[in-house]
Order: structure tokens, then sequence, then C-alpha cells
């Protein structure tokens, strides 16, 4: 079973992603922030997919991205969401490492194809 | 890097061996200088002049190191007065990531100073703004929180504004939440996180 970090300061978002990734079969593991995120890596290894918010206190997910990226670990995709819909952001949210930019709000038919997609079980829509 | 033999070293630069007054007028003074870590200095021991609001934010719009501006924003947020407080409102506007973030953690803690400015941020045109104001409510010990919170998902037409501040009235919300709550819902019948968060905030606060 594929492992996705869920990475977001707000419960009720990351509860309503652990609901749509484990209805589709993944395992969902949540960190409350970046800096819990590389915690968690730590823990319990390297993850299939990280699924990244922007803005959240103590590590935001640029900073996350930037120190996943500089780890020496397979380079699994990951794919940052946020509220905010400048080609600056998502300009920011590519160079910091994410494959893929996400504008909320999110639904279960637009982020399944594209996890699937970057998890190599199907094309990204 | 290695340092070289005889090159200053981090140690060097430890304020306690810094050699300028610490004087108001100096220390406004080397704001403005060319090296960063004497601007860092002065921003930091800035915090305790209150007077120097104005130049701090000023500074806020002109700084170019990341590291100085973070300590702006941090001595802005010891200082607390009326200019502080805009001056890091101001920040919300920024292009980095980083700072505005700083920026809001630094708000939250400054209920009674941030309240005064709420009402006007919650009506912001821009709505990454509306956002941003919402993220700062998030632990604002503040008596009108909840009200702030049931007025955006009553009003605002932006479906993340609300979202944000829905995250947030499903973990302080009251019973005096439920008629917003369902009325969002009713405003927003297709976006599936409207109706599974505020479905949620119903069952939390025991009214479903």
């Amino acid at each position: 079973m594929k492992r996705i970090l869920v990475i977001d300061d707000a419960a009720t978002v990351r509860l309503y992603h652990r609901e749509i990734l484990e209805q589709a079969g993944f395992a969902v593991t949540e960190a409350i922030n970046g800096l819990e995120a590389l915690e968690k890596l730590e823990a319990d290894g390297p993850f299939d997919l990280y699924l990244v918010d922007i803005n959240m206190p103590k590590l935001d997910g640029y900073g996350f991205l930037k120190a996943l990226r500089e780890k020496d670990i397979p380079q699994a995709p990951a794919i940052m969401i946020s509220t905010e819909s400048s080609p600056r952001d998502r300009e920011a949210a590519l160079v910091a490492g994410a494959n893929l930019y996400i504008i909320k709000p999110i639904r279960p038919e637009q982020l399944l194809p594209q996890v699937r997609g970057l998890l190599g079980e199907g094309h990204p829509s | 890097m290695a340092l070289k033999r005889g090159q200053p070293t981090p140690a060097d630069h430890s304020p306690g061996e810094r050699q300028e007054p610490r004087d108001l007028e100096t220390l406004l003074q080397t704001l403005l200088d060319g090296d960063p870590m004497k601007r860092r200095w002065a921003a930091r021991d800035l915090a305790d002049h209150p007077t120097a609001a104005v130049a701090l934010a000023t500074q806020l719009q002109h700084e170019t190191d990341t590291t100085v501006l973070q300590i702006i924003i941090s001595s802005l947020g010891c200082i607390a007065n009326d200019v502080a407080v805009r001056g890091l409102i101001d920040c919300l506007y920024l292009e980095q990531a980083l700072l505005r973030n700083t920026a809001i953690e630094v708000l939250k803690e400054l209920p009674e100073p941030v309240a005064p400015h709420m009402g006007q941020l919650l009506q912001d045109p821009d709505p990454d703004v509306r956002i941003f104001a919402v993220n700062v409510l998030e632990s604002l010990r503040h008596s009108n929180v909840e009200e702030w919170l049931i007025g955006v998902i009553l009003k605002d037409d932006h479906v993340n504004v609300c979202a944000t501040a829905l995250d947030l009235l499903s973990e302080v919300g009251s019973p005096r939440a439920r008629e917003a709550l369902q009325a969002l819902k009713q405003r927003f019948p297709e976006e599936p996180y409207i109706q599974f968060a505020a479905e949620l905030a119903l069952k939390r606060i025991g009214v479903e």
C-alpha cells in the first residue's frame, strides 16, 4: 500500500484528505507543520508522496520541501496545496521542489487522478 | 565553509562585543547601515524603543536581508503600539511566505492591538489577505473571535476564505455558530470540502 504524508496545520483539512486518500486505498500519515513532517520522515522513513500546505507555523511548506529535497532519500513526488493562486506562488512552489501545485478547494475527482499519476498508477489529468 | 585563520569568526560579531553605543539615535542610524549584521543588531535593540516603530516599519519596505526583516517583525511585535501593528499588518501583503507567516505568528500574540484592525482586514479586497487575517484569528485570544468567524462564513463570497474560517470555527465554535454553518452549506452546495467541514463543525458543537 502506498504511503502518503499529509501536512497541514488545519485538522479538518487533514481529516478531509485522509478520508479521500484512504477510501482510494492509500495509507495516510498526518503532520501538523513542516517540522513535524520532517520528524515523521525521520521516524517512519520516506513516504511515497507528500501532500503539503504552504502556510503553516514553525516550518511552512516551502521550508519543508527544501529540507526534503536536500535529504539523500528517494525523490518522492510532492503536491503543494494552497489557497493562493498567483503565478508567483506557483513558481515558488515548483522552485522549492513541488511536482504539482493545486489550488484549494480540493475535490476528490481532481486530487485522486493527480496522486495516482504521480505514483505511476495512471496518468495525471 | 571553513574559516581561515585570523578571519573574523561569528563570535567576533556577538552583541556583547559591540563597540557602537545603543542610544536611540545611533540605533536608528545603524538600522540603515550597509552591513546586514549591524542592521540586525540595531533592529533587535530598537525593540526597547517604542518611538522607533515608525523607523522599523519604514525599513520593512526597503530591507532586503531576510534575517533583518524577521528581526524587524519581531521587534515590532515587542513594541506593539498602533504604528507597529500597522507595520506588521503591511507584512500580510508581502510576497515572501516566510515573512508573511512570521508576521502572522507575531500578530496572533497581540489580541488587543490587533482587534481594532480586524474588521477592515476581513473586508480587504484581496482574498489572500482575508485568509491571512483569519489565520491571525487562529490563536488570537480575543472575545470577538467567534463573532468575526461567523461574519466571514455568513458574508464572504470567496470559498477559500470561508473554508479557512470554517476550519477554525470547527475548533472554537459554539452553538451560536449553528445557523451560520447551515447557511454556509447552502451557499456552497457544490463544494465537497465546505460540506464536509461544515458537517464536522456542526457535529463537534453538538447541533447536528
